[in-house]
């Protein structure tokens, strides 16, 4: 190709090889300083969480390879807050909506996709609309309804909220995915003699199994992740879920970054988790809808 | 058990946007037991609807259907033993071979180790016992296709239904699984209903061709009939390739009396007396049509001429504009430009009146060679 | 094999046993989800909104809640903070994103540790990334005030959380880390679309790298540019948790935005009747860009059928 120094291009300043050799420097520096901006900061999360708060603060930080390795900061946040019960309360009302969420999504898509009826640009427009809510603007009214309905400090109250902001979208995901699904698929079992609540079982839902896991993984990201519904839900400091408990860490004096690392690096496990074990899922969720 | 299938006046009407469209107009057909009956037609002839209907997976609007005594019109396709092979095959992704042919049976409560024998029965019939415990994405397209024809089979249906199956598949495969689709007719006492736009395997395959256009019946009859005596030029088009030549005629009084007048012909024929004065049409097959030969001769300038092995398709034109195709194995030295005489007999002569109805197969009057809906 | 051909309509069945069952089983918890959590409480809501204390004691004053805080310069300068937020995290993710995905498109060695390590921030949850930026960014102990004061670039450490100037960049810089990932991924997978064949081709005519990127780059991204931009603006302008973590609106109000306001209103000065009020206009703000949304992309057409 062009080794020679030639004018590279009509209208343009710089000779090929020239332009060949910013482009290589330009896409490496991007590549090295996005990866140090991304990299970096959970490097860091990790180094303060498994070192002891005296090896990281001794006259400066050391971020760099830990020493020595202590759980020590595991054990204060056990000893000194009530990390444990925050996690039980999480996982408890993660699953909960994560099921209900991906049960209504399946139930709602299956319905939307198969059957006609004239409001579907409507339905439609509506998901959409409340997958664009902002969830802090629902959250307000919820809780006076909750209020008066006694279900301020409840783990069914927050299940539901949290339903309210993860179905939209894994609905939508539903929706998508039946349409990939071909009605000759059921009409060929009930044929053959299948009902359709059998046909349902035996061949619908087999076939529709990586779409509902990746709604299900969508909605558990946002349970897991929430934080404004709980704030909103739960005043009750023995129902706080585990990103509400340890939001209060930095305010109180006697927890340190040594432990709040720890609790970080503790609240990213199930989230890496299930990245690990469903990253195949994970990409599909990325390809359908493409909004979250 | 086989049983005959009985449609009467079944029409199906959808309604879009306040639109009404007529998919399928009023058919009445009657289906023999144990027949092979192929419905053709152009797209959206509504020969997919008709048999939606057979199966149960579309109601008419109104009319009956009925295997033998048994009316099933408002039975859902669960309680009709009918089994369907469908155009994008269906087969289930996530079983196997065994669980994909054997399914109908599991429905059924077929104890396992029968419905094993008869799945591996099956299997061996269609050649596929390799590829029993397979999963449907590793089969080829021709492999995938006996699966579904497994899976009808072991149901042991008493009509069988296949909705275009075969065209997603290349020639050769066509080919072969023709012959795998006859040859389950045989061995199975099912009535079988098979749609296709493809003429050639409505010719070859069945007993009784029903040809659709725009959900009217054109005609209901066996493949010969409709070759020979076609009802209508609709039919003598559709039907055979190359497709028929048509010429505009008139009925005149000539010194011999009544006779068909074309561009450089006159076919005498004393029962259109009647009809003196009219526009009619005439049409005769390709192959029927030889150079200088036949009672009435056409004069031709020669455009195309292909070469289909041993034959030669020659497509060229009258005087007056009409294309004209001839099929013979005598007209290798033509070229395009030159000019040439191709005649034909009258006995193979089909004289269409103004409708498009059919009044005259060469000499006879339609009426005594008059196909309808029942044979 | 797609269902949603047009047309269809006219094969789907029409009577088969269980099919009524089954359309309630579909229907009846969609309808009674969002009738019981969205449209119960919007209603709520907005009824609220005409009262002062519904609370406690609900007084009707028609729109005076409205009024109140249209008239109040605190509202419009609350709108501008979720302007700029808005703006400003969704345009850096945009850069950020777009940036990182040509350099994973130019196929060079690792990209595909790149793009794995790109799914890091989605990953790990709000709480955890406010976490890690306050930690980085701490007067005290923060690495970038130290590695700055060491450089000789700095007097003295900034509390970037707590400084008027530096607040709202912080929260951006933060907000950016967690959500640059979806435009990342969105612009990447759209750019892999790309024919490599057009480039060959552009080279063969004479083009720049410019001129290639300006004209066959960014034409087969533009669509994906536009729901990014819309998409991502509406969630950011919609965003609580992380700007109230990170510094609960302040120093002084400067990090604000309605939804810390709207939270504030109702839960630290108990003041339903304007937190339904300002509720009730960003209701209203996010359903004119929904219809502006609606008629650029038409969400109907892909799924009907």
């Amino acid at each position: 190709m062009a080794t020679a120094d030639v004018p590279g291009g009509s209208g343009s300043l710089l000779s090929i090889r020239t332009q060949q050799r910013v482009k290589r420097v330009a896409v490496y520096l991007t590549a090295l300083l996005i990866s140090v901006f991304v990299v970096v900061p959970v490097y860091i999360m990790v180094a303060i969480a498994i070192q002891s708060p005296a090896a990281v603060f001794a006259g400066g930080n050391v971020n760099l390879v830990p020493h020595s390795v202590t759980f020590r900061n595991f054990a204060v946040l056990l000893d000194t807050t009530s990390t444990v019960t925050y996690f039980a309360n999480t996982l408890l009302v993660t699953a909960g909506s994560t099921l209900l969420s991906t049960a209504i999504a399946i139930a709602a898509g299956y319905g939307l996709t198969r059957f006609q009826f004239r409001a579907k640009s409507f339905a439609a427009r509506a998901v959409l609309f409340s997958y664009m809510f902002s969830p802090i603007v629902l959250a307000i009214p919820l809780y006076v309804i909750y209020y008066r309905l006694g279900l301020v400090n409840s783990y069914f109250g927050l299940m539901l909220a949290l339903t309210a902001i993860s179905a939209p979208f894994a609905i939508w995901l539903m929706w998508q995915y039946f349409q990939t699904v071909p009605i000759a698929l059921e009409e060929s079992a009930w044929v053959r003699g299948a009902g359709r609540w059998r046909t349902l079982w035996d061949v619908v839902l087999p076939v529709a199994r990586p779409g509902y896991i990746s709604a299900a993984i969508f909605s558990f990201a946002v349970a897991w992740n929430d934080f404004t519904m709980a704030r909103v839900v739960m005043s009750n400091d023995s129902m706080y879920t585990i990103n509400l408990g340890a939001s209060l860490f930095l305010d109180r004096v006697t927890i340190g970054w040594g432990a709040t690392m720890a609790v970080s690096l503790l609240i990213c496990i199930p989230p890496f988790i299930i990245a690990l074990f469903l990253q195949n899922y994970l990409l599909q969720g990325f390809n359908v809808g493409g909004l979250e | 058990m086989a049983e005959p299938i009985h449609l009467e006046d079944v029409r199906k009407e959808y309604r879009t946007a306040g639109v009404t469209h007529v998919a399928v107009d009023d058919l009445t057909l009657s289906l023999p037991a144990g027949s092979f009956t192929t419905i053709v037609g152009p797209s959206g002839c509504g020969k997919t609807t008709t048999l939606r209907m057979i199966a149960g997976l579309e109601t008419p609007t109104s009319g009956r259907i009925s295997f033998g005594e048994t009316d099933v019109t408002d039975l859902p396709p669960q309680r009709r033993n009918c089994a369907m092979v469908f155009q994008s095959i269906a087969l289930y992704p996530h079983m196997t071979v065994r669980g994909n042919i054997g399914y109908g049976l599991k429905i059924r409560g077929v104890p396992k180790a029968e419905r094993d024998a008869k799945i591996e029965a099956a299997a061996e019939t269609l050649q596929i016992t390799e590829q029993l415990e397979k999963m449907p994405s590793e089969l080829s397209g021709g492999q995938q296709q006996r699966v579904a024809l497994g899976g009808a089979f072991v149901q042991d249906p008493d009509v069988l239904l296949l909705d275009e199956p075969m065209s997603d598949l290349d020639a050769k495969l066509k080919a072969e699984l023709r012959v795998e689709v006859q040859r389950l007719h045989q061995e199975m006492d099912a009535t079988v209903v098979y749609v296709t736009h493809d003429q050639t395997e409505a010719m070859t395959m069945s007993d009784h061709v029903v040809l659709l256009n725009d959900g009217r019946l054109e005609q209901f009859a066996p493949p010969g009939e409709l070759f020979d005596y076609p009802r209508s030029e609709y039919v003598a088009r559709f039907i055979g390739t190359p497709s028929t030549n048509v010429l505009d005629c008139t009925v005149e009084e000539t010194a011999d009396g009544p006779a068909v007048v074309g561009d450089g012909f006159s076919m005498p024929v004393d029962s259109l007396a009647d009809a003196v004065g009219e526009t009619v049409r005439l049409g005769v097959r390709p192959q029927y049509l030889s150079p200088d030969a036949g009672d009435h001769r056409l004069d031709l300038t020669v455009e195309v001429v292909e070469q289909l092995g041993t034959e030669y398709v020659v497509h060229a034109t009258l005087g007056d504009g009409t294309r004209i195709d001839v099929v013979s194995d005598a007209v290798a030295h033509l070229r395009p430009g030159d000019q040439f005489v191709a005649g034909f007999d009258r006995e193979h002569a089909f004289v269409f009146d103004a409708n498009g109805d059919t009044v005259l197969f060469g000499d006879a009057p339609a009426t005594e060679h008059a196909p309808n809906s029942t044979p | 094999m797609s269902t949603s051909t047009p047309g269809l309509e006219r094969y789907l069945p029409e009577r088969l046993d269980g099919r009524t069952l089954l359309l309630l089983a579909s229907f009846v918890p969609l309808l009674a989800f969002f009738l019981v959590v969205w449209l119960v409480p919007i209603l709520y809501a907005l009824g609220m909104s005409l009262f002062t204390d519904p609370t406690n004691d609900a007084v009707f004053v028609g729109l005076a809640n409205y009024v109140d805080l249209l008239v109040n310069p605190a509202f419009w300068g609350f709108l501008w903070t979720s302007v700029v937020y808005a703006v400003g995290t969704t345009a850096l993710s945009l850069v950020v994103g777009l940036g990182l995905a040509l350099v994973v498109n130019q196929r060079i060695r690792g990209g595909s540790v790149l793009r794995t390590m790109m799914i890091l921030p989605y990953l790990v949850p709000t709480l955890v990334v406010i976490f890690m930026w306050k930690f980085i960014l701490d007067p005290n102990v923060g690495i970038l005030n130290q590695v700055l004061v060491n450089a000789g670039l700095l007097e003295k450490p900034i509390a970037f959380f707590s400084t008027l100037t530096w607040a709202m960049p912080a929260v951006v810089v933060t907000s950016v880390w967690k959500f640059g990932s979806f435009a990342f991924f969105i612009l990447l997978a759209r750019l892999q679309a790309i024919d490599p064949d057009l480039y060959e081709r552009a080279r063969v005519e004479g083009a720049s790298t410019w001129q290639a990127f300006r004209d066959i780059t960014f034409p087969h991204i533009r669509g994906a540019v536009l729901i990014i931009l819309l998409v991502r603006g509406i969630w950011m302008f919609n965003k609580f948790d992380i700007i109230y973590l990170s510094t609960k609106g302040g120093p002084l109000k400067a990090t604000t935005t309605l939804p810390i306001e709207v939270y504030q209103l109702a839960f630290d000065r108990v003041d339903f009747g304007h937190a339904t009020a300002l509720a009730g206009i960003m209701f209203a703000l996010l359903a004119l860009v929904a219809v502006v949304y609606f008629a650029v992309f038409n969400p109907g057409e892909e799924v009907s059928g």
